[in-house]
């Protein structure tokens, strides 16, 4: 086979997609069908170089159900969830609404507030932790100026505070992300509707409720679930500003998973939550392929 | 007396030039607020140590100073953390640009319900997170006596940013009319000369924005280098940053200077950038 015809022949597309795909398979695909096997496995640190270790059925997962712990991280798993994608979410779609208006240095501005989405997510932590310093920190000292606070408030030290504390810092992560979407959602509203919609009266409120939310459905629902799994990753932030504590109050799955894991080398038990996370993601993932195939047939 | 909302009338009448302006005013103090974590960072860096842990803090550093920047240079040695950053950051870049090159124009070129369903496949393996990852891929790079290798946190880095690659340069791809190649190779051009001379430098601008995106996310990435390496030599910067902050004593001065060290070249590529990656941002998330 000449040259030529080779590079024209359909191997040529098996390779050039093969080549990715195998790369995944093997780094994405066998780490998580392993992730399954040692789920149901004893796995410490004396076995881990082997191949052979205990199996232990469903043990790992019922200790898991049995944990005093499984409840307070699945509550605050969901407080968290719940907190980062709706604010997010509005903050996100107010910055973007105001954005989309007419100004001088309108997308320069925008451009601006999507900083704070590239910064890596240590440094955030890092800013965040030391603006909610309980002594020297630049929130409690606001908010005593403003006399909406007396005392100190020690957000990342108090158990009733640290989960607020770390989603805050979340929200100010996620919110730029929120307000790109939604404006590129926005943008690709076409404005004769809503001179039509004017001309017969519908106010600026009305517009918004009957035009713009419905064209704007199948963005919102791809963001949301975008957003629903990358508070997954809010590991990092957590893991820097408080550690998953005091007492494990801002502790949530992906951290319980890693410090089973690394701190408390129970592979199992880590591999166990990890797994019932990726059934998880994966469920949130595919309402999020729907919602972007819906919008843009392939 | 007169018609109600009349006089509201009036200012707004009188106001209508003024609106786009007062508008930007009012852009540019939300720019302000949502910013000032970072100002704050920076000049709390510049602070020495009375000013920084002042009980009444100084909104901007009285008697500013580059101790600290100077000590962790010197003494803390935040240059090879940084060196470590640019080697793992820019191989995963290269990895990454190597692999979904391929993968993209593949799958941009060819429609058949088999790459549709590996498109949904990448998408869905976007999403993972590496918290949840690092379990199963410390225990087999552990086996494969990978562990506390950059190699092994370049490879586990590339999984993340991988699919994100493919996808977004699958769309640049897409836009490029097939007839553009076509017309090349009626020509008698072989299809890979073709690609070279046309399709890509065509895709220069997705290449752009998907490569200093791929490069953002590398050089931020924890978990992987964290968890995958326990040589404080090999380490990337922000497990030097977390070093700094993470436990409960942090070391606040050094901290800060080196945060703003680490952040410094994330700002410059993003102000370069920032039109093309906002434009590319919004195409390659939701198509």
């Amino acid at each position: 086979m000449s040259r030529d015809r080779f590079l024209d022949s359909p191997t040529i597309w098996v390779l050039l997609i093969g080549a990715a795909a195998l790369f995944l398979l093997l780094l994405v695909g066998y780490p998580i069908a392993y992730n399954l096997v040692m789920s149901v496995q004893e796995v410490t640190l004396g076995n881990l170089p082997s191949f052979s270790r205990p199996w232990v059925g469903l043990q790992n997962y019922r200790q898991l159900l049995a944990d005093p712990l499984f409840l307070l991280v699945a509550k605050n798993t969901l407080i968290f969830t719940v907190a980062n994608v709706a604010v997010q979410f509005v903050l996100g779609l107010g910055l973007a609404l105001y954005f989309q208006l007419s100004f001088p240095a309108s997308s320069f501005l925008r451009g601006l507030v999507l900083v704070g989405w590239m910064l890596p997510p240590l440094v955030i932590g890092a800013v965040w932790k030391w603006l909610l310093g309980s002594d020297s920190g630049f929130v409690n000292y606001a908010l005593q100026g403003l006399g909406l606070i007396s005392g100190k408030i020690y957000w990342l030290a108090d158990p009733l505070l640290s989960l607020v504390a770390v989603t805050i810092a979340n929200i100010w992560f996620g919110v730029p992300f929120n307000m790109i979407l939604l404006a590129a959602g926005l943008a690709g509203i076409p404005t004769d509707i809503y001179e039509a919609a004017a001309l017969d009266g519908a106010g600026p409120v009305r517009r918004f409720i009957w035009i713009t939310l419905p064209l704007l459905r199948p963005t919102i629902y791809a963001l949301l679930s975008l957003t629903t799994v990358y508070t997954m990753r809010a590991f990092d932030l957590i893991y820097t500003m408080t550690h998953g504590g005091p007492l494990d109050s801002s502790n949530i799955f992906p951290v319980w998973s890693y410090r089973m894991s690394f701190e408390l080398f129970d592979f199992g038990g880590g591999a166990a939550i990890a797994t019932a996370m990726f059934a998880l993601v994966l469920v949130v993932a595919l309402a999020y392929v729907r919602s972007v195939n819906a919008e843009r047939p392939m | 007396m007169s018609r109600p909302g009349s006089a509201g009338d009036g200012v707004r009448r009188a106001l209508a030039p003024l609106r786009p302006w007062l508008l930007t005013a009012g852009g540019v103090v939300i720019a302000a607020v949502y910013l000032f974590p970072v100002y704050w960072m920076v000049i709390s860096s510049l602070k020495a140590n009375p000013e920084l842990f002042a009980a009444t803090p100084t909104l901007y550093p009285h008697a500013p100073t580059l101790a600290a920047f100077r000590w962790i240079f010197a003494r803390e040695n935040v240059g090879l953390y940084l060196q470590n950053s640019a080697i793992i950051s820019f191989s995963v870049t290269a990895l990454t640009l190597v692999l979904a090159t391929g993968a993209a124009y593949a799958l941009a070129r060819i429609r058949t319900f088999w790459t549709a369903a590996m498109v949904v496949a990448i998408m869905a393996v976007q999403v993972l997170p590496p918290p949840l990852l690092v379990t199963p891929m410390f225990v087999i790079f552990r086996q494969i006596g990978l562990v506390n290798t950059q190699f092994a946190v370049i490879l586990a880095t590339t999984t993340k940013v991988l699919p994100f690659a493919i996808i977004m340069l699958r769309t640049s791809f897409a836009q490029i009319p097939v007839e553009l190649e076509e017309a090349a190779r009626v020509d008698g051009c072989p299809r890979f000369v073709a690609f070279f001379h046309i399709t890509l430098p065509l895709a220069r601008t997705g290449y752009i924005v998907v490569s200093s995106l791929v490069f953002l996310l590398a050089y931020g990435e924890f978990v992987y280098p964290l968890s995958l390496m326990n040589h404080k030599d090999l380490q990337p910067g922000p497990v030097g940053l977390y070093s700094f902050i993470g436990a409960d004593f942090a070391d606040w001065p050094d901290a800060l200077a080196f945060a703003t060290v680490f952040v410094a070249p994330v700002i410059v590529l993003y102000m370069f950038l920032q039109r093309r990656i906002v434009s590319g941002l919004t195409a390659g998330a939701l198509k």
